[in-house]
């Protein structure tokens, strides 16, 4: 297959369009179904990322590539995973604030600790030393691979999102959202509910952040930015909160368009492209977030469809 | 000893603007029960206006400081008119505001670079001279920085809490229709609110923009700690906000003193207050209110 027209551009645009897809699908679960706005994306993501990292290039491991990567992988998407579970603990009971306060400060402690932990994580000059778990010939194969290894997880993630939305457990979540006290008041399970899937899907941000982490080869602190969290948001919202396919719409009409459109397609002077598209690109998001909320919150994909199970009851 | 009396010095003189912006975030949270993202580039246009008219028209800053509140001010009432009350005539959901308004304040943050240009920018300021108070070194300008933010906070105290419209405003808050019933003109207070608010924060902004330098993060960086310090300091009026305020801004001096990282510090900060409110969760919802 020739693949000349795909170049190192064109690849890291994918690729970005690919892990937003599968960070705003986890927050899909934490904001569509349960109604718990993780403002700390880009914490879990990163502590994922790091915890990968630091066990990838500061321990010996007797063994190599790939079970090298598939070791740290895990142990970075188990430390998000935990972290998940302890912050879901400090919010899960908590009103908009509260979420807002712990997602908020989780990330900017997160980003505070890749900062001064100089011996760990190299502080604000960053860390190198990632690089693919294979070598398949060449640099643009082994990106092009990783852009694929990504695919397949981030459409596991998805396949994960859409089984939970036809399960008894989805439907609680969506219970949940709508009506926490009646949820509760029927005897279901809220705190525990929303406690464990804020850390799967904490674990699943973290296990995102190790692919981002050896895409870049180089960790550093500004990988932790608000782009991420509001990339994701932005996404989710746009293309549906409360729909399964609402982010990897989303992603594509907002990443998509500027990272793979406006970038590689369109006329753009070169001097944009160091900071004026950059930021263009935010404040468009920030603003697309105020207009689709104000205008269709529920996105371009609607309202949430109910499964078989809650149609043929809904006919009943 | 010494460790009180530099943590008292450097946590008054340096975090003093931390209060101001807390009492003006309460303000809006009091009246909206919205925890208003977008006040973050309140306080970040304060600094950059405060430096614009301080740059362009070589002006003293103290000169500065009328035009910068005023700017931030009338931003503040802009957001209300072109984005919150839009929002709220649509029925738009608590937890969707939220969103809308960390939507509006990333859009604040980078909008304004195409304005003020992407360099780091400085206030014209001459060097200030140093004194020594309880030991510690401090300059003249962070001492005239604090006695201004004690005043103002002061001001804004008893105007809220002593004057005709102050009253109208906590009536407001309290109960709306209430109020109408009394007579009160909801749009005037509800404007004067969100014009005080910008004000606060924009001065804010200016007393830690000219105390470092004004970058498009200015407001963020400071903004979980205004968060934190209404949320915990609320349920004690604007009084607590005032104690709350200057508590972390003494503690936050402490902390870095003794872990020499200032980060180390807000870490340690803000993990021990997110377990308070954790302790606290079942009145979370009404103790943010002043």
């Amino acid at each position: 297959m020739n693949l000349d027209w795909l170049d190192s551009f064109l690849i890291y645009g994918f690729f970005t369009i690919v892990i937003v897809a599968g960070l705003g699908s986890l927050l899909h679960l934490q904001l569509g179904l349960a109604r718990m706005a993780n403002f700390g994306v880009v914490g879990f993501f990163g502590l994922g990322m790091y915890a990968f990292g630091i066990l990838y290039v500061k321990v010996d491991w007797p063994f190599d590539d790939p079970w090298q990567f598939l070791i740290c992988a895990l142990a970075g998407t188990l430390v998000a995973g935990v972290a998940g579970f302890v912050i879901g603990w400090l919010i899960a009971d908590l009103n908009e604030d509260g979420v807002l306060v712990g997602t908020l400060g989780f990330a900017t402690a997160v980003f505070i600790l890749a900062t001064t932990e100089k011996e760990l994580t190299g502080g604000a000059q960053g860390m190198g030393g990632l690089n693919f778990p294979y070598d398949v010939g060449g640099v643009k194969a082994n990106e092009v691979m990783w852009l694929v290894v990504a695919t397949v997880v981030v459409a596991l993630i998805i396949f994960y999102v859409w089984r939970v939305h036809r399960s008894p457990y989805g439907r609680l979540l969506v219970a949940i959202g709508t009506n926490e006290p009646l949820a509760r008041s029927l005897g279901k399970p809220t705190f525990r509910t929303k406690l464990w899937l804020f850390a799967i899907s904490s674990a699943g941000m973290g296990l995102l952040g190790a692919l981002y982490g050896v895409n870049e080869r180089f960790m550093r602190p500004t990988n932790l930015g608000v782009d991420i969290t509001l990339a994701a948001m932005v996404a989710l919202v746009l293309g549906g909160s409360a729909r399964v396919w609402g982010a990897t719409v989303g992603v594509l009409l907002t990443v998509g368009f500027f990272d793979i459109v406006v970038q590689n397609y369109l006329p753009v002077p070169v001097e944009w492209y160091g900071q004026a598209l950059p930021v263009m690109r935010e404040a468009l998001f920030g603003a697309a977030l105020i207009l689709v909320l104000m205008f269709r919150p529920s996105g371009i994909l609607g309202e949430m469809r109910r499964d078989k199970l809650m149609r043929s009851l809904h006919r009943d | 000893m010494q460790l009180i009396g530099d943590s008292l010095v450097i946590g008054l003189t340096e975090h003093a603007p931390l209060v101001l912006a807390a009492i003006g975030f309460a303000l809006l949270y009091r009246l909206t029960g919205l925890m208003n993202v977008a006040y973050s580039e309140t306080v970040t246009l304060g600094a950059y206006f405060g430096m614009w008219v301080n740059t362009t028209f070589d002006l003293n800053f103290y000169a500065v400081l009328l035009p910068a509140g005023i700017l931030a001010g009338l931003v503040s009432v802009g957001t209300y008119f072109a984005v919150f009350r839009p929002a709220k005539k649509r029925n738009v959901g608590t937890l969707e505001l939220v969103i809308i308004s960390f939507g509006l304040s990333i859009f604040l943050r980078y909008a304004l670079q195409f304005v003020f240009g992407y360099p780091v920018r400085f206030y014209d300021v001459p060097p200030p001279q140093t004194l020594r108070l309880l030991g510690t070194g401090v300059s003249t300008f962070r001492l005239l920085a604090l006695a201004s933010v004690a005043v103002i906070s002061l001001l804004l105290y008893w105007f809220i809490q002593k004057s005709r419209l102050g009253l109208q405003i906590r009536a407001l808050a309290s109960d709306e229709g209430l109020a109408q019933a009394s007579g009160i003109r909801p749009l005037f207070v509800t404007v004067l609110i969100w014009f005080i608010a910008g004000v606060a924060g924009g001065l804010a902004g200016a007393f830690y923009g000219v105390g470092s330098s004004v970058v498009p993060f200015l407001g963020w960086r400071q903004f979980l700690f205004i968060l934190l310090v209404v949320l915990v300091g609320g349920s004690r009026g604007l009084a607590g906000v005032i104690v709350v305020g200057t508590a972390t801004g003494i503690a936050l001096a402490a902390l870095t003193l003794q872990t020499k990282q200032a980060y180390y510090a807000q870490v340690i900060l803000i993990a021990a207050f997110v377990v308070y409110l954790k302790w606290r969760s079942r009145r979370v919802a009404e103790t943010g209110k002043v």
